[in-house]
């Protein structure tokens, strides 16, 4: 990855460094602290601070006040850039730009035109927006820390290309920061979950649900020993926070026509209030049952104030809400997986607050599968801050690398490695059908796994069946109703109510399965003492050879051989 | 669930019997990310195995 490599950047031993997730809606800074991170507050107090840039007076303002610009300076205020950098005009979707700075094509690339000085109207790139916008995360992260920032780690979409990342990459540089690495942004967050102490680094299957403000990104992640690979990604920019938004600004919108006979949303200013104000309350309604709208002189001079409960908002947004479902349903499937498989589910971005998506998915999933959201887990990190936090602990990772070791280490010669397509395991049970999975399937080789496998209550010899494994879901419909006399079977029917049927309605059981595949190898373990354990490691190589090892736990010797 | 005893007849040289190779794999990409990639970028550019990390 040559976009890796920076101009002669800082000596590694005298970065300072900090990790930043910047979004169409909001970015992040965090740094590490005895390799715990914490994100990093404004100096409004803001710790997702929204990707806007306002010009008024001559004066640049950013953030959260920035964003207040957009109710009575929309033109000279330029928010939902992100996704324009890299891009040619021809390819960018302005919606979001609609009532802020509208970009332009000024010869194929992106641009706004803002009065940054006084009376001087500029024209200024969306490389040049990013710079300028980057230099005020970087001074922020700087005061807070007392020391000039010099290095960052910046996550990423998992659908940049590369020359949005080499773009990014310029941006940055132009704002004087080092970029030691791009990551994936599900990826951030799942390093900001296991880099916990408490973390369990376990073989698992993770799905990362990133609902954000202007788009929604699913992705599926093998987790393998602390390595992630990614499996599947979906991409959608139809169902996202500004739809949630959208829904409960028509919500409101309709209200205040039934008393006022005027529609807020036929003057942009009554819009832009409209809309400050929507995403207000639906950010209170993750935390109450209920919320209050209020807007002074919303339009034609009236004020509005009305309560909204979290029962109705639902009903409003459930469109949106049904689409986060398929989307997630939909990145489960293009894995190849089934929502049995999945272990884990991280949700990060700030919509993922929203306690009904969280218990949607929770719905979903089978009861074993963890859902990380704060409506669903207790432990759950807040899903603002997921991404930042992963930037910084990958930032402190590698801060102390030379920017050739960096590129060397990321380059596909090293990522690029064969993964096994079924799991492996030894076969138990006292018919020997039982398959008890070892390295599970796409686990990137080389790779090591070791159990500790029980033996018959009286010891003795053993067997190591050493096989390939795969599963399928069994699905066994629900017995049918025994049918009742053929009389009051009739009647039963007409006054049995959608209600009663409902609940009666026993739903089908789905279970995964493990089968037995290819056999690998068989080894003996004699005279195991009662009680005895053996324990076996499977070693796969990077040319996918296998070593199996197999002892009884604490004993000498054991068994040890090649496929 | 416990391992099944060896059956009777069983035997094999050093009691160990290979059977067949692994029968799939695929290239995919492992995210440069994370302590433990780390760990494996550097077992695979300086050709070391896992024993030999372990030391
Ligand atoms: N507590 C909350 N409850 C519900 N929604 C919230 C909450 N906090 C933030 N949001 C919403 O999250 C969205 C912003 O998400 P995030 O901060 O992840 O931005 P982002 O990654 O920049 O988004 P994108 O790039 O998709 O525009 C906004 O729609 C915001 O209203
Ligand atoms: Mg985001």
């Amino acid at each position: 990855m040559a976009e890796n490599a920076s101009n002669a950047g800082p000596e590694p031993g005298s970065r300072v460094t900090i990790g930043i997730t910047f979004g169409n809606s909001n970015s992040s800074i965090a740094y590490t602290t005895d390799s715990k991170a914490e994100v990093i507050a404004d100096e409004a107090g803001d710790r997702q601070i929204p990707t806007v840039l306002s010009y008024n007076d001559g004066d640049e303002y950013y953030g959260g006040q920035a964003k207040a610009f957009l109710v009575r300076q929309p033109k000279i205020t330029i928010a939902y850039f992100r996704d324009f950098l890299g891009q040619d005009f021809k390819s960018i979707d302005p919606t979001h730009c609609h009532a802020a700075a509208h970009p332009e094509d000024t010869s194929g690339t992106v641009s706004f035109s803002v009065k940054d000085k006084e009376e001087e109207s500029s024209t200024l790139s969306v490389s040049e927006v990013s710079t300028r916008f980057m230099r005020r995360l970087v001074s922020a992260a700087s005061d807070y820390l007392g020391k000039k920032v010099t290095s960052a780690v910046i996550t990423v979409p998992t659908s940049y290309t590369e020359k949005q990342r080499e773009a990014l990459i310029k941006a940055a540089n132009d704002a004087g920061l080092e970029i030691l690495q791009l990551i994936a942004d599900p990826v951030a967050a799942i390093l900001a979950y296991d880099a916990r102490p408490e973390a369990d680094i376990s073989d698992k299957i993770v799905v990362v649900a990133d609902l954000g403000g202007t788009r929604s990104d699913v992705t599926v992640v093998a987790s393998r020993g602390g390595m992630y690979t990614i499996l599947a990604t979906a991409h959608d920019f139809d169902f996202a926070g500004v739809h949630l938004d959208n829904a409960l600004m028509e919500h409101f919108a309709k209200e205040f026509m039934k008393k006022h006979n005027t529609d807020p949303r036929s003057n942009p200013k009554s819009l832009a209030k409209l809309r400050l104000e929507a995403e207000a309350t639906k950010k209170a309604l993750s935390l109450g049952s209920n919320a209050q709208f209020s807007v002074e002189s919303l339009a034609d001079g009236y004020d509005f104030s009305v309560s909204i409960n979290r029962i109705r908002y639902e009903m409003v947004g459930r469109k949106v809400f049904d689409g986060f479902n398929r989307l997630v349903e939909g990145a489960v499937k293009k894995a190849g997986l089934d929502v049995l498989d999945v272990d884990e589910v991280v949700m990060c971005g700030g919509t993922s607050h929203t306690p009904r998506i969280a218990n949607n998915l929770r719905g979903i999933f089978p009861e074993t599968t963890t859902i990380q959201a704060p409506a669903t887990s207790t432990t759950a990190i807040n899903p603002s801050e997921l991404q930042a936090r992963g930037a910084a602990l990958q930032a402190s990772l590698i801060q102390e690398y030379e920017a050739a070791d960096i590129e060397q280490s990321t380059h596909p010669a090293v990522t690029t490695v064969k993964h096994i397509a079924n799991a492996i395991g030894v076969v138990t049970g006292e018919n020997g059908d039982v398959f008890l999975p070892i390295m599970p399937a796409e686990t990137a080789v080389p790779a090591r796994r070791t159990v500790q496998i029980p033996t018959p209550a009286e010891g003795g010899d053993v067997l190591v069946r050493v096989v390939e494994g795969g599963t399928h879901i069994k699905v066994t419909k629900p017995e049918p109703k025994p049918a009742k006399e053929a009389s009051d079977d009739k009647e039963d029917d007409e006054d049995d109510s959608d209600f009663d049927s409902d609940e009666e309605e026993e739903e089908e059981k789905r279970e995964k399965i493990w089968k037995i595949g290819g056999e690998l190898a068989e080894a003996a373990i004699r005279g195991v003492k009662k009680g005895g354990k053996v324990e076996v490691t499977i070693n796969v190589a990077a040319d996918l050879g296998v070593t199996v090892t197999a002892r009884e736990v604490g004993a000498k010797g054991g068994v040890r051989g090649q496929i | 669930m416990a391992l099944p005893l060896l059956p009777a007849d069983w035997s094999a040289d050093k009691d160990f019997k290979r059977l067949n190779a692994l029968s799939s794999a695929s290239e995919r990409t492992i995210e440069p990310v994370g302590p433990h990639f780390l760990a494996h970028a550097r077992r695979a550019r300086h050709k070391r195995t896992f024993s030999e990390d372990d030391r």
